[in-house]
């Protein structure tokens, strides 16, 4: 995974990391109240704290919606499923849904991973977070 | 905001030109027929006015100054406004403030867009957005919102498409819509998809448009004649921020928005004869009958059904056709509702006027931004 993953170019690369057991998602916490954020937040929106930790996010959570997109701006590969997924600590991340429309479902389980979404404008693949169902 | 110590604003002229697709037009070009026909049709002279508030998303810098020039209309305070798609209402409530306020006797507010510079496809969105960057799209916010009503509330693909069905059937009455034909659920649903539930006719097209007022104080609307419309309410408000869960079958926005605007204007959702609503998507328009409070949570699609929105309905809603129809050159929308209500309530909107309309409600709301229900949400309220 982390051989593979240091090839990928990733859209932004602050939002995630290839560990050993695989990805994961980088918020915030803060250190002043403990709120958390995704992006980490560079100022605390509980507290206005600018002591924001990096942490590590569950790489498991719930597809609260989703719609598969055929009509996007060029460098995406169409169609792809976006979806918002909720984390247990009550974070929500809009996500790629890197599986087949017929396999997603609302309220499912789904875990991190990485992939393949477009490609710049050089035409080199773009890389990001995704989910697939767990 | 109190209105104890604001004076009575009224609309005493109003113009538009037919949406549409005008790439070899100037933004300026555009727009000057609406604010020359808002002029002409007030009776007040170029002279009297003494601000003017321009929205527009993405017409570019000093848009309201390009347009007024035009018709050699200058030296007095000409605000623009960005608020995405309340661009243009947000101007119409700086507009109404400044005549309520006693700054200016008489304003124009303006609203312009030219969205065929883009080439067709979704909105640009700004990309230092996180979720922009991730690949979301308008389309699919709306259409995520969709999918979860669906799945709560057991709203089925077919019953979505019948708001573009009605959407169609009132936009076919209007010479001013962009698309001026009737299509039936079958074509709505064949229709290629965009982002899914969402076929293409569940989407507001992409066009060019533009819109005017003329507003006056009271004594200056007395000495016209004939302008009776006053604005009753006047609400600006912005999305609450959360990176955390969110309801997304809930339009908090715009529910909080009507709140306010009703307990300006002293009503309710009863008292509504008509409303021009941000139908940028099929979802969007019943989930604001429920925001607005038109009907129960969950009952939207009911409402639509029972024909109560339609023209002959008891609160016929878009009857212009609405953003559907009509079409959503975005900056302009706000001030083509203001135009379409005025001209409501005056009784002259022609083969798709609400009868006997005396209370009117406008709602532009919009802007894709990570964390927020939508940046900006503007709504009126006009009374006669």
């Amino acid at each position: 995974m982390t051989a593979d993953t240091d090839l990928l170019k990733l859209i932004n690369p602050a939002l995630v990391e290839a560990a050993a057991s695989g990805p994961r998602l980088l918020g915030g916490a803060c250190r002043a109240c403990g709120a958390r954020s995704f992006p980490r937040a560079a100022v605390c929106t509980d507290c206005l704290s600018i002591d924001v930790e990096t942490l590590a996010l569950p790489s498991e959570g719930r597809l609260y919606s989703y719609s598969v997109v055929h009509q996007a701006p060029k460098g995406w590969d169409v169609p792809y499923v976006l979806g918002y997924v909720d984390l247990p600590d009550g974070l929500r991340v809009l996500a790629h849904i890197a599986a087949p429309p017929a396999a997603i479902a609302i309220d499912q389980q789904v875990r991190l991973a990485l992939g393949v979404v477009g490609t710049d404008a050089a035409g080199a693949p773009l890389s990001t977070y995704t989910f697939v169902p767990a | 905001m109190t209105s104890n110590a604001l004076r009575e604003v009224r609309v005493v002229g109003t113009g538009l030109i037919p949406f549409g697709k005008f790439p070899d037009q100037t933004l300026a070009e555009i727009a000057w027929p609406a604010v020359r026909e808002a002029i002409l049709e007030s009776g007040v002279k170029p002279k009297e006015i003494g601000g003017v508030f321009c929205g527009t998303a993405l017409g570019g810098m000093l848009a309201g100054q390009r347009i007024m020039k035009t018709l050699g209309i200058s030296g007095m305070p000409i605000i623009n406004v960005e608020n995405a798609c309340s661009s243009s209402s947000s101007a119409l409530s700086l507009g109404w403030l400044s005549v309520a306020s006693g700054q200016h006797d008489v304003v124009v507010v303006v609203g312009a867009e030219k969205l065929t510079k883009f080439g067709g496809g979704t909105l640009p969105l700004e990309r230092e957005d996180w979720e922009v960057n991730q690949g979301m799209v308008m389309p699919a916010l709306y259409a995520m919102r969709a999918r979860r009503y669906m799945h709560e509330y057991g709203l089925t693909e077919t019953q979505l498409a019948e708001v573009a069905v009605k959407a169609h059937e009132h936009g076919a009455l209007n010479p001013n819509a962009q698309i001026k034909k009737r299509v039936s659920l079958d074509e709505v649903m064949a229709a290629r998809p965009v982002t899914e539930p969402f076929t293409l006719w569940h989407c507001c097209p992409t066009g060019d448009g533009a819109a005017a007022v003329v507003l006056a104080s009271a004594d200056v609307a007395r000495r016209l004649e004939g302008k009776d419309v006053r604005i009753a309410a006047s609400e600006v408000t912005s999305g609450l921020y959360t990176d955390h869960f969110r309801d997304m079958t809930w339009p908090e926005l715009t529910a909080r928005g009507a709140r306010g605007a009703f307990e300006m204007a002293g009503i309710g959702p009863e008292d509504v004869d008509v409303a021009e609503i941000h139908d940028a998507f099929t979802i969007a328009e019943l989930m604001y009958y429920e925001a607005f409070g038109f009907c129960g949570r969950g009952e939207a699609y009911g409402l639509l059904k029972s024909g109560a929105t339609s023209l002959g309905g008891s609160i016929p809603v878009n009857p212009s056709g609405g953003l559907l129809s009509r079409g959503h050159p975005i900056g302009a929308t706000g001030v083509a509702q203001a135009v379409e209500v005025t001209r409501q309530l005056e009784g002259r909107a022609g083969a798709h006027q609400v009868e006997g309309a005396k209370v009117g409600v406008t709602h532009a709301t919009g802007g894709g931004i990570a964390g927020l229900d939508h940046g900006a949400c503007s709504i009126h309220v006009f009374a006669r």
